[in-house]
């Protein structure tokens, strides 16, 4: 009887655990996933094998370091390493986390997210970014 | 000759020479709350930074207001107090100063005329020094009785005179104190002591003045009434619109835009030609690249050269005018603003409350409005650590 309570509340902890990573990975919201959409299409006209973003390619991205500038080499350098975290600019004023599950205001508008994409990837890189590159970067955020 | 200086002694020790009330009790408070509004008025620009100002105005109207009251109790107050018994006609100014040369100088029990000559230039530069203070804090501040009708320039001519005429009153004092040392030592009497108590010896040879009756109620109504009025004339004056002071919001816009990354700076800090040099110049804003939709770099743009420093006159809008010229767009180079900020801790800027010299908001309460008053300034507390 005892034996039975338990094993059925490991399952339920199971079963939670594994229902609310589902919702996590389904909780890209509606107005990032066109975004990403976005960045799929453009991805697909220069890559015709492109088969989708990657969370750990934008991870990846987002870490790396660079060369183009020495006071800003890295994404993480204002945003910081944990995306969930607020970052500062080199001023030091305060940016909202880049995390969507922390901001849900994140990547809900193109035009905002082009102009961002634009200025810091000049800033980090020394170039745009392409759209493979922003498809990944915002699948991460998507999904932190 | 020393023998006409000193009165005979009294044969009996115990008893000493007689002393008599010379100075009045208001003479007496009135002198030394003098000397504590001059010495706290210096210590708030001299020494202390300018978030004392506060204090400084205090010692200032202080020292105005002591003033007035001196000058009713001289026509109204007791016989040492008024201006009759020590102010002297020239003739009798140099007659004292050749007896005195010549070691045959009378003592007189009150002030000595060329003492005289001394209270009447103190009193005439405090008045003098107040009112060059009122207009500095009308024009450069924008702040007080004079702000609607003194013009930035003007108010940083009178602060130079204010500063000026301060500095003379400081060797003045210490020509008052060197004064009231050689003749306390030449009447063998302590008079810093004197105008503690209020008391001197009566001697017999001493130049005295027929006694006076004091109106100390019609004095107090007096000066009361003047007091008032002048406060209530201030109070309008005070009240009045200021010219060439920004009283606008931000634009959204560029509060939006710019305020993403750093403070969004008041237009009226930088002229037009800086802003259009910034605005043309976002692909590399110092290190980093900040372009805008055309659209909204136009519209921004317009904003800044429309509120530019050329449009105000605070001092904000002309500090930074004289530019660094190895970095002419940043305002943590300028001249200004280094000179100001140099007593501030580096530790300050870097800081987590403040991250940079350039958050002007960390510390100035009113940065978005671009009138940075020295009432306004608080440095976050534990960005000393």
């Amino acid at each position: 009887m005892q034996m039975h309570k338990s094993l059925s509340a490991a399952f339920t902890v199971i079963a939670v655990s594994l229902l609310s990573s589902l919702v996590a990975l389904a909780a890209v919201g509606t107005a990032q996933q066109a975004v990403i959409d976005h960045y799929a299409a453009a991805a697909k006209t220069t890559d015709p094998g492109f088969k989708g973003f990657s969370v750990d390619r934008g991870r990846a991205f987002f870490l790396a370091k660079h060369d183009a500038n020495a006071d800003t080499p890295s994404c993480s350098t204002c945003h910081t390493a944990d995306p969930r975290q607020a970052g500062q600019t080199r001023v030091g004023k305060a940016i909202d986390p880049m995390a969507v599950s922390v901001n849900p205001q994140r990547f809900t508008d193109l035009d905002k997210v082009e102009l961002w994409f634009r200025r810091n990837c000049n800033t980090v890189l020394g170039r745009e970014c392409t759209a493979m590159e922003k498809g990944d970067y915002v699948t991460f955020m998507a999904n932190q | 000759m020393s023998s006409t200086l000193r009165e005979p002694r009294i044969p009996d020790a115990k008893l000493g020479p007689s002393k008599i009330i010379v100075w009045d009790p208001f003479v007496r408070l009135f002198h030394w709350l003098l000397v504590a509004c001059v010495l706290v008025a210096l210590a708030t620009s001299l020494i202390l930074p300018i978030t004392w100002l506060g204090w400084h105005l205090v010692a200032g109207l202080a020292a105005l207001a002591l003033v007035t009251a001196r000058i009713a109790w001289g026509l109204l107050g007791s016989t040492y107090a008024r201006f009759s018994t020590f102010l002297r006609a020239p003739r009798t100014l140099l007659a004292h100063l050749s007896e005195l040369r010549q070691g045959r100088a009378h003592r007189h029990r009150g002030h000595n005329p060329l003492g005289g000559v001394m209270i009447l230039v103190l009193i005439a530069l405090v008045i003098a020094i107040g009112v060059t203070g009122a207009f500095a804090l009308g024009g450069a501040f924008k702040m007080g009785p004079f702000a609607y009708a003194t013009s930035f320039i003007a108010g940083r001519t009178a602060w130079s005179i204010h500063q000026w005429l301060a500095y003379a009153l400081m060797a003045l004092i210490l020509l008052h104190i060197g004064g009231a040392i050689y003749e306390s030592r030449r009447t063998k009497e302590n008079l810093v002591r004197a105008m503690l108590d209020g008391r001197k010896e009566a001697r017999r040879e001493d130049i005295t003045a027929p006694p006076r009756q004091p109106y100390p109620g019609l004095a107090a109504g007096i000066v009361a009434i003047g007091l008032l009025g002048t406060a209530a004339v201030v109070a309008i004056m005070t009240g009045r619109p200021v010219p060439g002071v920004p009283n606008q919001p931000l634009d959204k816009i560029y509060a939006q835009e710019c305020g993403a990354c750093h403070v969004a700076y008041h237009p009226s800090l930088l002229a037009a030609a800086t802003w259009n040099a910034i605005m043309d110049g976002l692909a590399h804003h110092f290190g980093e690249n900040a372009e805008l939709e055309a659209a909204t770099a136009q519209s921004i743009r317009a904003y800044l050269v429309a509120n530019a420093a050329e449009h105000y006159d605070t001092l904000a809008a002309h500090a930074f005018l004289k530019q660094d010229p190895a970095e002419p767009l940043r305002i943590t180079a300028t001249p200004f603003w280094t000179r100001r900020h140099a007593s501030i801790p580096p530790l300050v800027f870097s800081s987590k409350a403040v991250g940079n010299g350039g958050q002007c908001d960390a510390c100035h309460q009113d940065a978005s409005t671009g009138r940075y008053s020295p009432f306004s300034i608080a440095i976050p507390h534990g960005s000393f650590q």
